[in-house]
């Protein structure tokens, strides 16, 4: 190897490559597929339904059905946004109970009294989650460990404040969710706005910064993000969803219960891997969690037209999240064996 | 008036010393090399200057004012930015996404303004001459190589003042690094400052107006580029005179047939390729990149699918999965191209990766031996000269070039008898890369089988019994004897020949 040699290579110039081999379809279709499984699955139990039930295709289901999604979409939105940072949470559960045994001993008929109590839950919510983020910073352990304690301290505090279910809420809190607005009740345009909060979210900086980091945390720290402040913000927003999900949950029970929330942490990881989010983070939209929230939603309602024991419910949902789950795995394969 | 001047910077890593008394000082509008061994302390030093990694002791000055950067940001903030060896890319954004990480441009409503980052990257990739990228690619749909040259122009967006090239042109093809190679050159003339830490000499003797030399994590020289021989450099470099760095090619290839390969296709890139690759000899594999080196590697060792059929040691093998083919002495091997993708378990110790493919071989009555392992760990890492405090190191912990070292040895370790060697001595310097040729050359007097692909058409040229020119997924020409030359690879990848 000589000098002269690299040196008159180096004058050669790189000849640039014009290719431009056009949109990659089957490379898009690829990396949307647990999302288009999740968009089949939905359409075929609501086919489902649809046949054993009249009026499913009405206003009034659809208003009905995002009623009884709308909690699991909440506290998924939340899950969605750890996971897509490649954590998890599961003290939204304590948050969910908390929030409700808080809003069933506080609110009153005083609308602005129980305004400033929601603000308070909300912002509780924020400040428990951003405590999980610095705690899994600082202490460098792993998310599941610090929330599944935070879950069993907030747990544990809801008990105390109220120890069986109970307390009341206020009906003009509770009328809440039936309200209507052309035609739609408002968990409909609450649906609407959570997709339009991700659509600008998942856009702007905080976004992407969060998504990077679940995508490589090394590389996004290397690139000057801080993965403290990343933490924080991630928890924390998962925290303040929890929150309102409490807020909105309590419309539909009317009254606050210490133990409700567990109920709602594994659907909502559950909601979101349907959904075709990624468990190792980096990947994954709020549109496949808000799908898979449905599709966990309506299987109770399709056991329960089915007239079979209630308890089919839980065995239908681990099977659609196994079919998802291989669905991406497939797709994953798929997509990698690919040659670029 | 010198950009930046630095003395007697120190970094430990609990009792690993990375950097014990590093100075060095650069002007801006000149190329410097900064040049050493594995690990020497090179990447460390980068580190601490683009803000990633803290020093311990010592002071760094930028344009005169105490520089002691908190983090990466504030290292951009005057002016610096690296092109990291272990890349900082993030695989789920897009190629543009990437470049502006962070420094999207934005509409009144917060969110990246697509439209504008769009021209923004076409500009960018334009200004520089940059070979062709789609700006819309996900990154981990990219190879190592197009994520280089990703990761070159993520530094080049923050329009630094200094610019840290670290091994930036080993991932890349020969046409690729010529072009990085005359861009440095012209970041120069523009004013800035690049540093440029690269293995090979010669690219170093291109462009390099000064030249920094660091030894076990200090400063043992520093020249003007024209003032000095190679020779002094690399005697510098690794403390002892090297006389040689091919060795001599006696061939020893025998007629049995190691591995048979027909009619042999995976994917659109390799396309019915026939060749027989004997007992003893090294095969080499060259041509432009891109055109079915990288599928025919990974298929042979099972990582993606394939047509055709495969004959080990006259044998007929259908190879599914990499665990099918490493089986036994009788199996095939890899090193891979992307070491920390697919070669190693970054956050495993270096006993750990070495041992994980080969349990078995410690393992007597169901029980491991411990005595049995450590011994052999401690032999390989002595004969690759694997430079970890202890066999206990992290392997993500290593410096570049030995992380290489370990896959060799993890390869070794299984002692297959087919070994796939695909770019072996990326990032690894001179003094190693000589002992891994002399190495190949020994295990094929021995009756391995070799098949070599190097990115440095010179390796080819000079370690190869035979050498296979790839173009379009087919071999081009099959070049033996005193056909073997840089001109005669390029002439059959380029040109249209008479098949083989
Ligand atoms: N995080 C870490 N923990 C422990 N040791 C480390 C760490 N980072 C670097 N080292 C050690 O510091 C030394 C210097 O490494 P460095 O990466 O700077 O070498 P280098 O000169 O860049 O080598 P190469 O040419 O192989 O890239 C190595 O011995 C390495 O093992
Ligand atoms: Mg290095």
């Amino acid at each position: 190897m000589t000098v002269e040699r690299t040196a008159e290579m180096a004058q050669r110039p790189a000849e640039v490559k014009s290719v431009n081999p056009g949109i990659d379809w089957r490379g898009r279709a690829l990396d949307r597929a647990p999302f288009l499984v999740a968009c089949l699955m939905l359409a075929l139990i609501v086919a489902i339904y649809g046949s054993l039930q009249s009026g499913v295709f009405t206003l009034d289901e659809l208003n009905l059905d995002t009623a009884a999604a709308m909690t699991l979409m909440l506290a998924a939105t939340g899950q969605t946004i750890v996971l897509v940072r490649g954590g998890i949470d599961l003290s939204i559960g304590g948050m969910i109970s908390l929030g409700t045994v808080i809003a069933a001993t506080r609110f009153t008929d005083d609308p602005s009294t129980t305004a400033l109590w929601a603000l308070a839950i909300l912002a509780l919510g924020f400040g428990i989650g951003a405590l999980n983020g610095l705690l899994i910073s600082l202490l460098k352990l792993q998310p599941f460990l610090v929330t599944l304690a935070t879950w069993s301290i907030l747990n544990g505090v809801a008990m105390i404040i109220l120890p069986t279910d109970g307390g009341s809420i206020p009906s003009w809190w509770v009328g809440f969710a039936s309200a209507q607005f052309i035609g739609l009740t408002s968990p409909v345009w609450m649906l609407l706005a959570l997709l339009l909060f991700w659509w600008w979210f998942h856009a702007t900086r905080v976004g992407i910064t969060i998504q990077a980091s679940g995508s490589n945390e090394k590389s996004a720290f290397l690139s000057g993000v801080s993965i403290t402040r990343v933490n924080l913000v991630t928890y924390g927003l998962s925290g303040l969803f929890a929150a309102g999900a409490a807020l909105f949950l309590v419309t539909q029970t009317g009254a606050g219960s210490p133990t409700i929330g567990k109920d709602y942490i594994l659907p909502s990881v559950a909601a979101a891997v349907i959904g075709g989010v990624s468990l190792f983070g980096g990947r994954g939209h709020l549109a496949g969690t808000l799908i898979g929230a449905f599709v966990l939603t309506l299987i109770g309602n399709l056991v329960f037209v089915l007239h079979v024991s209630s308890y089919w419910q839980p065995v239908a949902s681990g099977v659609i999240l196994l079919l998802s789950v291989l669905a991406s795995s497939i797709a994953e394969k798929a997509a990698r064996s690919r040659v670029q | 008036m010198d950009l930046v001047t630095v003395k007697g910077l120190s970094k430990r890593y609990g009792g690993i010393v990375a950097l014990s008394d590093a100075t060095f000082s650069a002007r801006a509008g000149e190329v410097h090399a900064l040049l050493g061994e594995n690990g020497a302390g090179k990447s460390t030093f980068i580190q601490i200057l683009s803000g990633a990694v803290r020093h311990d002791g010592g002071s760094i000055l930028v344009d005169g004012q105490d520089y002691r950067p908190a983090n990466p940001d504030a290292a951009q903030a005057r002016g610096i930015a690296a092109v990291f060896q272990e890349l900082s890319l993030i695989p789920d954004l897009s190629v543009e996404q990437n470049i502006w990480f962070r420094h999207e441009p934005r509409t009144w409503l917060g969110t990246v303004n697509r439209g504008e980052m769009r021209r923004k990257t076409l500009a960018l990739l334009e200004k520089y001459n940059f070979p062709a990228l789609r700006p819309d690619r996900e990154l981990r749909r990219l190879t190592l190589a197009e994520r280089q040259i990703v990761e070159i122009a993520k530094g080049l967006a923050k329009d630094p003042r200094i610019l840290i090239l670290d091994e930036a042109t080993s991932a890349l093809p020969a046409r690729e690094a010529d072009w990085l190679l005359k861009l440095t050159r012209q970041l120069a003339a523009e004013g800035r400052l690049v540093i440029f830490i690269s293995h090979r000499m010669a690219e170093v003797r291109a462009i390099a107006d000064r030249l920094t030399i660091f030894r076990n994590g200090a400063t043992v020289a520093a020249h003007d580029a024209n003032a000095v021989s190679d020779n002094e450099i690399v005697a510098q470099m690794i403390g002892r005179h090297l006389d040689r760095l091919y060795p001599e090619r006696v061939p020893t290839a025998t007629d049995r047939i190691a591995l048979r390969v027909n009619n042999f296709s995976s994917g659109s890139r390799l396309s019915a390729v026939d060749f027989a690759l004997r007992e003893g000899e090294v095969l080499g594999v060259g041509g432009l990149q891109g055109h079915g080196q990288r599928e025919l590697f990974q298929a042979l060792f099972g990582a993606a699918r394939a047509a055709g059929t495969v004959e080990l040691w006259g044998k007929p093998v259908s190879i599914g999965n990499p665990r099918q083919a490493l089986i036994g002495r009788d199996g095939i091997a890899l090193v891979p191209e992307d070491r920390r993708g697919q070669g190693l378990l970054l956050t495993k110790s270096v006993r750990e990766n070495l041992t994980l493919s080969v349990i078995n071989r410690f393992t007597e009555n169901g029980l491991l031996s411990r005595q049995k392992e450590s011994d052999m760990v401690k032999e390989m890492v002595d004969f690759l000269r694997i430079k970890a405090g202890t066999p206990e190191q992290l392997a993500g912990t290593l410096s570049g070039g030995n992380q290489q070292k370990v896959i060799f040895g993890k390869m070794l370790l299984t002692q297959a008898r087919v070994l796939l060697l695909y770019d072996p001595t990326r990032g690894v310097d001179v003094g190693t890369k000589g002992e891994i040729f002399q190495l190949m050359r020994d295990l094929a007097a021995k009756g391995y089988a070799i098949l070599f692909h190097s990115s440095d058409m010179p390796e080819l040229v000079h370690v190869a019994d035979r050498v296979m020119v790839m173009r379009n997924g087919r071999i081009a020409a099959t070049l033996e004897g005193e056909h073997i030359s840089e001109e005669g690879i390029l002439r059959a990848a380029m040109l249209e020949t008479r098949a083989a």
